[in-house]
């Protein structure tokens, strides 16, 4: 018996081992850990950039990097495509013919799968033009993927690639970590078009690209929520008589939030049956876990006039009034809304929107590209408008206040690690130019329009009216220029990750709505002080500025500004 | 027993491994151990070799902090019922498939089938499963519990998508315990096992009395290392519930994953892996210890 | 005679229910991949209106716009296969040699210790997050990143833990009498193991190579941060299809079935090494 057990030695080897030699072998194993662990440190770090071309905190003062340059000739443009990608296209040949460029250099693109068939189109483009420069891309299927690959070369300053396509939210972190060089001085050298007719919408333009007063990053896309809703139900005259006798009110586009709950109301109740043969839900708003829940939120806290942080002490404003009635709002909503706006992810949004499940929703403008599409149940049957606003007491006057929450929104930043940072811009200068932008946003699903042109001039206009619908276009448009950006200083992502894990808990609820506050609140002023209160203050009143007008002066009218 | 081994054995038994070992894993942890005491990350826009030594703030941080601590709790709660249900499942399902029968190759190949599915497609199969629009609910609960069935929503209720969760471990998980029982139960010899017979002993005494107890080591193995992986859990509560609600199914991986990635606080993410770490070590030695003082005392 | 029968029936009701448990999601999973995006978020199984796109899409991809609401453009399959079986192969035999010498040697000589043993449990301990930046940072220096051999030898780091443990514990119930006997008869101790030992411990290498397969043919996160274009695995590649729609689940699906494959052919194979017959007499 005992040869085929398992051998007795080692067994009573083992028990031998007694504690005490355990605990000072961890121990040991701990200190050697740490003193290896430091002297790997010192070994392993990378070598020394050349301090010129790094910029690494920005409590420096910020010195003008403006290059005066003479003006670049520009040669007529061939038929088909506008200054600001003619200029690109010169800019190019200039820096081969100057040798600061060769002939098969490689321009390397760190991006989202999403945006894949994007990058192909301008890369085919791009090579109709300059055959000579190449384009590698190195394409990642998840956004965190992205962002963690961005902030490992932040820190390992490899190289590995010479721009990367970034949420704007995350722009705090990646200028911060010193990955993102400031490019004032191409702006200025080859003017990307961000003024006049042809520039991007206000103030996204540049609350997507300015950071502290410089400028870092080029846009690429738009991201500003619309109201999506199902025109079929809102303009059938039974249910508007029957909305009418019931609410005593006309069954219309809600101007508030307040009316939007009525309305979901109403439909919820109804419990009518949609086109995929599931029932029909009169909201579905986000208030996931997994990322989407802050966004609801942050819309109708901004609305109400409600503002993050305190311009003067960085201290967070969120248990006020204004947070309290977000929620409010929500957990009024929730009965009319399908639980999985608490459980699943964001694209459950989408299938429910595209199969006519749900009368009034909110989300990026690929909602309204989707919804469009030929096979989708709620086609003909979409519609888009600005979302509804607060109302708010303006200086003894009450006021409708409308803001559009811009999440994520894809921007374009160059390394400073890049091989060559100038060619690398030019890239982007050329593939978000008037012409060229147009094709690369119409070709994929996950970027989207931005420049004032694309709305308004006749020679682009059509082209998004067919991808997107002209209801869109028009309410797209207007939303642009209410929108407000996400909180994208330092740290933007762990406030965001932290507010939504929090919202999503009162809407599931196990949390009180003012604990959830007050909790945040608290997390909030350590992420302040892990980064230095000054330091956020500083991001925080420079972003605070490019705010929409109208929220501004409700901030105003209150005192917070 | 010798106690001096020949060389060469020394050599084959303890090189390979240490060259691996401190080639590829010593220094990268290391310099986990070195960032846990420091006070640093990425977006401080300063280098990892310059950051201020902070000493154990880290860890002080990490024992005030409630959803750290929530979330290993939880875990610990998650893996000594999930190990609990499947090394009872594989160890039966071991038992009935030791002897030969019609259409036992195909019925192997098919019950360890969930070992051979990547993680993320495991996940996103429950995902669809258990929500709302799914088959959990529309079919299956339905046959059983009628209409009623609409009313439970898996993932909105900290308890039920715990329990969604559990499900879908024990699915994926069950066939590593099965199949270490199975290939250990089976290389009894089958020698003992006929002079057993001989003896008058029927098979299931043979099962309790002589195959099991000659396999502990093995179970003992099969129930440590599914445990280190099962504290580690994280693609089925990153997609299936997102850690929702609120944070009720946040597993330890899953807070470490946002602490280190999503707010790139990589210190206090190594220092609270270490502690998690020294947490396994504590409990993993003791469970050792005691299977092994009940072996000796009989 | 009716005892038999009983305790048949039983073991064919276990293993039909058990195999009903596992099979109900491999079968949604199946039916998945052939649905198209309406039919994604619905509770019946079979698709009303089946496609292949999906497996067109994974090999061939290209803008399918309409059909499924849009896909990204991700690259052929093709190389994240032959990547992971490369990479993933190596690891495993690799760790199952390695293993297999460490578990000998602590098994009749305690060399390494049982404190060594221990403290290879550890790289099974860790939760790979806060891994990822120190090995990303250590790769990097050693030019080490997206390359085979970085990712053959982090492997093969990381599972040897189970291919010791394993097989320590199959090594142990082999009688040392019988390689005393053996190495009695003259023969030198390194063939001894391999004459001996090994043929006996068939089962375990056979075990513990398939779960380090399997581990390694599923890891993510290491794959993800370490890997840029040319040593991309399975894994990830699946990880990339993700479109304006969300997650596409119908060609993860597809993918699922096709990554299945390889780990599912190799366990039919190895099947019967499962099982170790102990062939020649113990003499007591």
């Amino acid at each position: 018996m005992p040869a085929a057990r398992y051998n007795p030695m080692s067994e009573k080897v083992e028990g031998k081992i007694s504690r005490r030699r355990f605990i000072t072998a961890s121990i040991g194993a701990g200190v050697i850990g740490i003193i290896v662990g430091a002297a790997g440190a010192w070994l392993l770090k990378p070598e020394v950039v050349a301090e010129k071309t790094v910029t690494t905190t920005l409590t420096r003062e910020v010195t003008k990097t403006v290059t005066a340059t003479a003006p670049i000739t520009v040669t007529p443009p061939p038929v088909g495509i506008d200054m600001v990608a003619q200029r690109a296209i010169d800019g190019v040949k200039n820096l081969i013919a100057k040798g600061a460029a060769k002939p098969g250099d490689t321009i390397r693109i760190l991006h989202v799968a999403g945006s894949r068939a994007n990058l192909e189109k301008a890369i085919e483009l791009w090579s109709k033009y300059i055959p000579e420069i190449k384009i590698e891309l190195i394409t990642l299927g998840q956004e965190p993927d992205v962002y963690t690959k961005a902030m490992s070369e932040a820190v390992t300053k490899a190289g590995t690639f010479d721009a990367v396509t970034i949420f704007s939210t995350w722009l705090g972190d990646i200028i911060e970590a010193g990955l993102a060089r400031p490019i004032d001085d191409f702006f200025s050298k080859y003017d990307p078009g961000y003024t006049g007719d042809i520039a991007p919408i206000e103030p996204l333009a540049s609350y997507t690209t300015l950071y502290k007063g410089r400028r870092y990053a080029l846009v690429f896309d738009s991201d500003v929520f619309t109201l999506s809703y199902r025109r079929d139900l809102l303009v059938d005259p039974k249910l508007k008589d029957q909305f009418r006798s019931q609410y005593g009110m006309e069954l219309k586009l809600p101007d508030t939030w307040e009316e939007l709950v009525k309305m979901a109301e109403f439909f919820t109740k109804l419990n009518l049956t949609a086109p995929s043969g599931g029932r029909v839900w009169g909201a579905y708003f986000y208030a996931e876990p997994r990322f989407a829940a802050y966004i609801t939120w942050l819309n109708i806290f901004i609305e109400s006039g409600g503002i993050l942080f305190d311009l003067k002490t960085m201290d967070p404003k969120i248990d006020t009034r204004e947070g309290r009635y977000a929620f409010d709002v929500m957990l009024r909503l929730k009965p009319y809304m399908p639980p999985e706006a608490i459980t699943a992810s964001w694209a459950d949004l989408y299938d429910k929107f595209v199969k006519g499940e749900t009368v009034f929703t909110a989300a990026w403008p690929s909602l309204s590209k989707e919804a469009h599409r030929p096979t989708a149940l709620v086609k003909d049957a979409a519609g888009s408008a600005v979302l509804p606003g607060v109302e708010v007491d303006v200086a003894g006057a009450k006021k409708i206040v409308r803001a559009a929450p811009n999440p994520v929104n894809w921007v374009a930043v160059i390394s400073n690690y890049a091989k060559n940072p100038e060619l690398t811009y030019l890239f982007f200068q050329f593939a978000t130019s008037p012409d060229i932008g147009k094709d690369v946003i119409l070709t994929g699903v996950i970027l989207d329009l931005f420049r004032r042109c694309w709305f308004t001039d006749p020679k682009y206009r059509p082209a998004f009216e067919e991808g997107y619908g002209s209801e869109f276009v028009d309410a797209y448009l207007k939303s642009l220029e209410i929108s407000f950006p996400d909180l994208l200083i330092r740290g933007g992502p762990e406030y965001l990750g932290k507010l939504t894990v929090n919202v999503n808990a009162v809407m599931a609820g196990t949390k009180d709505p003012e604990d959830a506050l007050s909790e945040t609140a608290a997390d909030w002023d350590s992420i302040n002080k892990k980064y230095g209160v000054d330091a956020q203050l500083e991001a925080w009143r420079a972003l605070a500025n490019l705010f929409p007008s109208d929220v501004k002066e409700v901030w105003r009218a209150k005192g917070y500004m | 027993m010798r106690n001096s081994p020949p060389k060469i054995i020394t050599y084959l038994a303890n090189l390979p491994l240490n060259l691996l070992l401190y080639a590829t894993l010593i220094i990268p942890f290391a310099l986990m151990i070195y960032l846990a005491f420091l006070a640093w990350n990425p977006a401080a826009g300063i280098n990892w070799w310059e950051a201020p030594f902070t000493g154990v703030n880290n860890f002080i941080r990490a024992f005030l902090d409630s959803r750290f601590l929530a979330a290993l709790g939880r875990t610990t709660a998650f893996v000594v019922i999930v190990v609990t249900i499947e090394f009872f499942l594989g160890l039966a399902l071991a038992y009935f498939m030791l002897e030969e029968f019609k259409g036992k190759k195909i019925s192997l190949s098919l019950i360890i089938y969930p070992l051979m599915l990547p993680w993320v497609v495991v996940a996103l199969i429950f995902y669809l499963f258990f929500q709302d629009y799914g088959p959990m609910n529309n079919v299956f609960l339905k046959l059983i519990i009628g209409e009623s069935a609409q009313n439970i929503h898996w993932f909105l209720s900290s308890t039920t998508a715990f329990i969604s969760l559990i499900i879908a471990d024990v699915w994926q998980w069950t066939p590593f315990i099965f199949l270490v029982m199975y290939s250990g139960l089976s290389a009894v010899s089958k020698r003992l096992i006929e002079a057993a017979q001989v003896l008058g002993a029927s098979s299931r005494t043979i099962f309790w009395r002589i195959q099991l107890p000659l396999i502990k080591p093995l179970i003992l193995i099969a129930i440590v290392l599914r445990a280190l992986e099962a504290f580690k859990v994280f693609d089925i509560a990153y997609v299936m519930t997102g850690g929702g609600p609120g944070t009720s199914t946040e597993t330890i991986s899953l807070y470490i994953y946002r602490v280190a990635i999503e707010y790139h606080d990589i210190s206090y993410a190594a220092a609270l892996s270490l502690i998690v770490l020294v947490i396994l070590v504590i409990i993993i030695r003791a469970f050792i210890w005691y299977s092994f003082e009940r072996g000796v005392k009989r | 005679m009716s005892q038999k029968f009983i305790s048949k029936l039983t073991r064919y009701l276990v293993i039909i229910v058990f195999l009903s448990w596992v099979l109900i999601p491999v079968l949604w999973m199946v039916t998945l991949a052939f649905k198209s995006y309406p039919e994604w978020r619905v509770a019946y199984f079979f698709p009303k209106e089946p496609t292949f796109m999906n497996f067109i899409l994974i090999f061939e991809p290209k803008q399918i716009v309409g059909m499924m609401g849009a896909t990204a453009l991700v690259d052929p399959v093709t190389l994240p296969f032959i990547n992971s079986l490369l990479v993933v192969g190596t690891s495993t035999v690799l760790s199952v040699m390695i293993g297999f010498f460490t578990a000998y040697g602590a098994s009749r000589y305690n060399s390494p210790g049982p404190f060594s043993l221990f403290f290879t449990l550890l790289t099974r301990m860790l939760p790979p997050a806060t891994f990822v930046t120190p090995i990303m940072v250590y790769y990097s220096n050693l030019k080490l990143l997206d390359s085979h051999l970085g990712l053959v030898m982090l492997y093969s780091a990381v599972t040897v833990t189970y291919g010791i443990w394993i097989l320590k514990g199959f090594i142990d119930q082999v009688p040392i009498e019988w390689e005393q006997a053996a190495l009695l008869e003259g023969a030198s101790h390194l063939r001894v193991v391999f004459r001996v030992t090994l043929p006996i411990v068939k089962s375990g290498l056979v075990v513990s190579g398939l779960f380090i397969f399997l581990l390694n043919w599923a890891e993510l996160l290491f794959a993800l941060v370490l890997t840029n274009v040319q040593a991309v695995t399975l894994p990830v590649h699946i990880s990339k299809y993700v479109g304006a729609v969300g997650q596409l689940y119908g060609p993860q699906a597809a993918l699922g079935i096709l990554s299945s494959l390889i780990p599912v052919i190799i366990g039919y194979l190895i099947q019967k090494h499962l099982v170790t017959a102990f062939t020649f007499g113990m003499v007591r």
